[in-house]
């Protein structure tokens, strides 16, 4: 049960999705004295380690108010965010709902992979105290308003444009399918499962979308004005790119970077991100090693998601289950964020902010 | 070789595998005994004895079966790392601290006996392979019954409780974090009858980083058990060597 004194009004459960932050983080903790553990002694440690609080966040409203919350790491290991890792991480991502639980949290966001690995699906904990939330919903809301903004700030016209969306038919795909369907000129569908994307394609060509799919990403690409990812992608072919094409990347781990390897032709921000004006503040302070962007504030829309539902007193599953997301919820938790000073995210990437943000930040 | 091994490394390993728990239990009888001098309840006491004698009976099945399948054991309570744990414990117990005794015995070596003889007794199956399971059980409770008595511990002064369990922890972990590592990391144990016995695990399905992996695991979840933040716990985990 949730303790009736808890001063914790949120959790976030996350994961890691690189080694070189694990080993600066690891090593972060060890004294002057003791000896840097290389990554291959780490990882004989890090994935064994149960769920547990990491540290205590602190959030400010630009209405005055403040809340307290925790980040749990489930300590899967990023080499093992695949889904043939199921079981396995569903135990660890059980077991941080717990963990959540027990510190007394009111609602709890899973972060990153592990609603993923959720699907959404909290009968696991139909009878906690903690309300758990995917963060789903303002994840996407970030990546649309995102999009639409970038297209404007590079000089795209939406309407003319032809919208590639890898992993389509995920929770956070399909919203951003339905959010752009009737304001894109075309959209270009891929997913791996080609059952669920012919199911999906079939709805809009009923709708009088103008649609395309295909379960290869290349068939797609050379086409493409804009793409969001929300999904791993492995192996694309980014020399085939349109000039000038604008990428959002939003999937789990964010690895589109380094396949684009600095081509002058793309521009690719990180999306689904949000930023805190007031800033969050974490005890202890592990911003240098594991949660680092090129400014203050940044965080993933699932996690803030948590934060506007905790500020808003709105204790409830707002994300759950897969293909629930909606325009309109879109919109309201967005809305409920920017009351909070709660905004879109600077545009940023692995080499840091876009130039031309880096100007008003 | 006997009837139950197939190979030479098998039939070394699990001597060794023996050797080890043989070892522990004897360690853990010793502890229990003198953990009766630092309490004065009559019942606690007589329950520390009862301790001591659980331990004395699992030393004692693993000897039976160990002679009955003509294992090589070697018992050593003053190796390089049985014996720095149980000087660290003789320490506590030479002041009297109950609490600090029951740390080391209850939560430390047991959290790694618990898990270490399950890994064990899944792998090696048969007789042998029971055998380890069900002690682990045995070993289990104890670990849960110092729970209880920690965590009201804890809830009495969880400042300085921390501070104390910190102070134990580092000084008996670290022989553990030593002794469990991939190699070990302070020489021979003077346990294992040959070279270490950890580069050999694979003969009988195990591997060391597994072995510590699970240890740590249960560890750190008692640890959670008993009240302590995440926060410190994480850091205590990650000052260990490795």
């Amino acid at each position: 049960m949730v303790s009736a004194t808890s001063s914790i009004n949120f959790a976030v459960i996350g994961h890691q999705d690189n080694w070189e932050s694990i080993e600066r983080f690891v090593n972060g903790l060890r004294t002057s004295e003791q000896e840097k553990l290389p990554v291959d002694k780490i990882k004989n440690i890090f994935p064994f380690i149960p769920p547990r609080v990491l540290f205590k966040v602190k959030v400010k409203s630009i209405t005055g108010s403040e809340i307290n919350g925790i980040y749990i790491d489930t300590f899967i290991s990023p080499d093992r965010l695949d889904t043939k890792y199921s079981k396995a991480n569903i135990k660890k991502v059980t077991q941080a709902a717990a963990c959540a639980e027990k510190e007394g949290a009111s609602i709890a966001s899973f972060g990153g992979f592990t609603s993923i690995i959720l699907e959404g699906n909290f009968n696991f904990f139909a009878n906690n105290g903690t309300k758990f939330t995917t963060g789903n919903t303002l994840t996407a809301a970030y990546i649309v308003k995102g999009v639409e903004t970038a297209a404007r700030q590079c000089n795209i016209n939406l309407a003319n444009s032809k919208l590639l969306i890898l992993g389509a038919t995920g929770d956070i795909g399909m919203a951003c399918v339905h959010y752009f369907k009737q304001k894109v000129n075309q959209l270009l569908l891929c997913a791996r499962n080609p059952h669920r994307l012919e199911k999906l394609a079939n709805r809009l060509l009923v709708e009088k979308v103008n649609t395309k799919y295909h379960a290869s990403v290349d068939e797609f690409l050379p086409e493409a004005d804009i793409v969001i990812c929300v999904a791993s992608a492995i192996g694309l072919n980014f020399r085939e790119c349109k000039k000038n094409v604008l990428i959002c990347d939003a999937g789990y781990p964010r690895n589109l970077g380094k396949q684009i390897n600095d081509n002058p032709d793309v521009r690719l921000f990180h999306g689904g991100m949000g930023q805190v004006r007031l800033g969050y503040y974490f005890n202890p302070d592990y911003t240098n090693s594991i949660y680092h962007y090129p400014v203050p504030g940044i965080a993933h829309g699932c996690i803030l998601e948590a934060m506007v539902l905790a500020f808003e007193n709105k204790f409830e599953s707002y994300s759950a289950g897969k293909g629930n997301i909606t325009t309109d919820k879109m919109e309201e938790i967005y809305a409920c964020g920017l009351k909070h000073g709660i905004t879109l995210a600077p545009f940023h990437n692995g080499n840091g902010l876009w130039t031309d943000q880096k100007k008003s930040n | 070789m006997n009837s139950t091994t197939n190979t030479v490394e098998e039939f070394n390993v699990i001597s060794d595998v023996f050797s080890q728990a043989i070892t522990g239990e004897l360690v853990g009888m010793s502890n229990f005994a003198s953990l009766t001098d630092t309490i004065d309840d009559p019942h606690e006491k007589m329950e520390a004895v009862e301790h001591a004698n659980s331990e004395r009976i699992h030393a004692e099945v693993f000897t039976a079966y160990a002679k009955k399948a003509k294992l090589k054991v070697n018992i050593n309570l003053n190796g390089e790392y049985w014996g720095s744990v149980r000087k660290q414990f003789l320490s506590y117990a030479l002041q009297k601290d109950f609490i600090a005794c029951l740390i080391i015995q209850e939560v430390m070596l047991e959290s790694f006996a618990v898990s270490m003889y399950t890994d064990v007794g899944n792998a090696l199956g048969g007789e042998a392979g029971g055998l380890f399971l069900s002690i682990a059980n045995e070993e289990k409770e104890h670990l849960e019954h110092s729970s209880d008595i920690l965590r009201e511990e804890m809830r009495k002064n969880p400042s300085d409780f921390i501070n104390k369990f910190e102070e134990i922890h580092f000084k008996c972990m670290t022989i553990l974090a030593q002794f469990s590592a991939t190699t070990d990391l302070r020489g021979h144990c003077g346990v294992c009858n040959d070279d270490c016995m950890k580069g050999s695990l694979h003969h009988i399905g195990l591997d060391i980083v597994s072995l510590r992996g699970n240890a740590m695991a249960l560890y750190a979840g008692a640890l959670d058990n008993i009240g302590i933040p995440g926060e410190k716990s994480t850091v205590w985990l990650a000052q260990l060597p490795a």
